[in-house]
């Protein structure tokens, strides 16, 4: 007997993951423009990279034009990788795991193209203002005067979009995740705002400006990448393995700890400065108070994982989101202990604080998001990635060289800084002593350049369709050697439609 | 105090009145919410019909999978 004609097919579970590809299918536009962006900046920025790193060691390499000194190329690098990869990665994840989390489609998507154009104009124009000459000599905020309005503008659609996905939500429960990326774009616009009108619009005088300097400088890690990045680890690692977050009390706690505490430790990079003493004191407890959110984060991430820990063999997504997970432990631990004034004597103005910001923005923000970039996009494009063995080498150049960067500047910056602190041992001397740290350095570059060309190669050719098509709407793959799951005979019984 | 000093401290006094009253609205919120109320079924809201707790999502393309029965709680 025939099934009645009223009675659709669709089960619970074919429901869920049609309702899930309609979510990735309303942000899948603006989310790809943005992924895009952000990895022709990491191409462009890893280029700018290694230009400043070959001139540590070899002085006379591209000496011909003022464009390429070391320090137009170096602020270059650092709006390439913070203003074009991190934060253009960090709204896309931004953008689709709230559609995601919130079970609710992303509406009026084309103005986020007008965003995500405006943003990436500020940071080409940026990166050729440092490189023509118009740096303000700010760190982290190396841009030109002329580069903010475009930034803003950007953040603000992109917060505003945020809010509006959040308000459709069909999902009653605020996951820990949204948490996170609420407070990570309501903080930032207000971060960015604050300091480029205390310093660029209507400038405070005296020690009021490295003050804010260093607020934005460390909170832009804090109040931006970290967020967000811890909180798309907090998505992957439950879902890629199938397992609940270990502790959720503990997830919530972590976040809440981390909205009172991180805002405090910025003084901590100007410790020994001329700013009151309490200042800086208040910032080094405020680092110390961190250790609550990190612990918190790690043994969560740590527990959740146990017993899966075999999953990192097979998953691309896995293996990059749990390295950066570790590295967030082992940044935020080493940030603290740095916080401490007696350690801060040595390592200050060395390469040892050189490693540690690059193990936080690449071992650990980066690391993650090229995990959610190996989750995501075969979602959103419909296609798996063309070459495990690319995957593989994206991962260990880049596993390999941020680690190889990390140990040698980290042992190279520590007793460059016993050095400085000793009189009697002249400035030439500790030159040449870091020279093979140095070189370690720049093979450590080439290393992570090779990977993001692996990675960049696998991403276009997966824009262009040459992976093999999905076979359901969610799942990553189904290999032709196993059984097959629901998944695939689910489509093939009730001829869902292939993207 | 000059015109600048003063729009420093409408910055900073704002900034803490605006962003701490958030926060403490925030979380006022979430209790009235019942966002604390029930971690368990919290940390549940991540999966689905389609996408169950113990079925794990992702893998190696081309790649043989374990046993998925095996690797479930």
């Amino acid at each position: 007997m025939a099934e009645p004609a009223a009675t659709p097919r669709l089960t619970d579970r074919d429901r869920s993951a049609a309702e899930r590809a309609a979510i990735d299918a309303s942000c899948r536009g603006p989310v790809l423009y943005f992924t895009t962006s952000a990895v022709v900046w990491l191409l462009i920025g890893s280029l700018l990279a290694l230009v400043a790193s070959i001139k540590l060691h070899s002085p006379y390499f591209l000496t011909g034009s003022p464009e390429l000194t070391f320090g137009r190329v170096r602020m270059a690098h650092l709006q390439a990788v913070a203003m074009g990869w991190s934060s253009m990665a960090t709204v896309a994840a931004c953008l689709w795991l709230m559609c995601r989390l919130s079970r609710a489609e992303l509406v009026y998507p084309k103005l986020l193209y007008l965003s995500g154009t405006l943003w990436n104009v500020g940071v080409l124009v940026a990166v050729l203002g440092i490189l023509l000459g118009d740096a303000q000599s700010v760190e982290w905020l190396d841009a030109p005067r002329y580069a903010p309005p475009f930034f803003v503008a950007g953040l603000g659609i992109v917060a505003a979009w945020v809010m509006a996905v959040f308000r459709r939500r069909q999902e009653p429960h605020v996951y820990v995740t949204q948490w996170y990326i609420l407070a990570a774009v309501f903080w930032f616009p207000w971060l960015y705002l604050t300091t480029v009108f205390m310093i660029f619009w209507s400038p405070a005088t005296g020690v009021v400006q490295p003050i804010v300097n260093w607020w934005f400088g460390h909170n832009v890690l804090g109040l931006w990448f970290t967020p967000v990045a811890v909180g798309t680890a907090y998505y992957l690692i439950p879902k890629i393995i199938g397992r609940p977050i270990h502790s959720y009390y503990l997830s919530i706690m972590g976040f809440w700890a981390l909205a009172l505490f991180y805002s405090w430790a910025g003084m901590h990079h100007l410790i020994g400065g001329p700013i009151p003493a309490w200042l800086a004191t208040a910032s080094t407890v405020g680092s110390m108070m961190m250790f609550i959110p990190v612990i918190a984060v790690a043994i969560n991430h740590h527990m959740t994982m146990r017993g899966h820990f075999r999953r990192l063999k097979y998953s691309p997504a896995l293996r990059f989101t749990v390295f950066g997970a570790i590295a967030y432990t082992w940044v935020s631990f080493q940030g603290s202990i740095e916080a401490l004034k007696d350690f801060n004597e040595v390592v200050h103005f060395t390469h040892y604080t050189v490693a540690h910001a690059h193990l936080g923005v690449y071992g650990f923000v980066a690391m993650i998001f090229f995990g959610l970039y190996y989750y995501m996009i075969p979602r959103l494009t419909g296609r798996e990635w063309v070459s495990p063995l690319l995957i593989r080498v994206h991962f260990w150049c880049a596993a390999v060289g941020i680690t190889l960067y990390f140990v040698s500047l980290s042992i190279g910056g520590w007793w460059q800084g016993r050095m400085l602190n000793n009189p009697n041992i002249p400035f030439g001397r500790i030159i040449d002593y870091l020279l093979p740290y140095l070189y370690a350095r720049s093979i450590a570059g080439v290393l992570l350049t090779v990977g993001h060309l692996a990675f960049a190669t696998l991403f276009v050719m997966n824009l262009f369709g040459w992976g093999r098509l999905r076979s359901g709407p969610t799942y990553f793959v189904e290999p032709e050697e196993t059984t097959p799951t629901p998944t695939t005979e689910r489509a093939e019984r009730e001829l869902i439609p292939v993207r | 105090m000059t015109s600048v000093d003063l729009a420093m401290l409408a910055t900073v006094v704002g900034s803490i009145v605006v962003f701490g009253g958030a926060a403490v609205l925030a979380l006022g919120w979430a209790f009235r919410n019942g966002q604390f109320e029930n971690f368990q079924q919290g940390s549940l809201s991540i999966f689905g019909p389609d996408e169950p707790v113990g079925e794990p999502t992702d893998a190696f393309p081309g790649m043989t999978e374990p046993d998925r029965r095996s690797e479930t709680n």
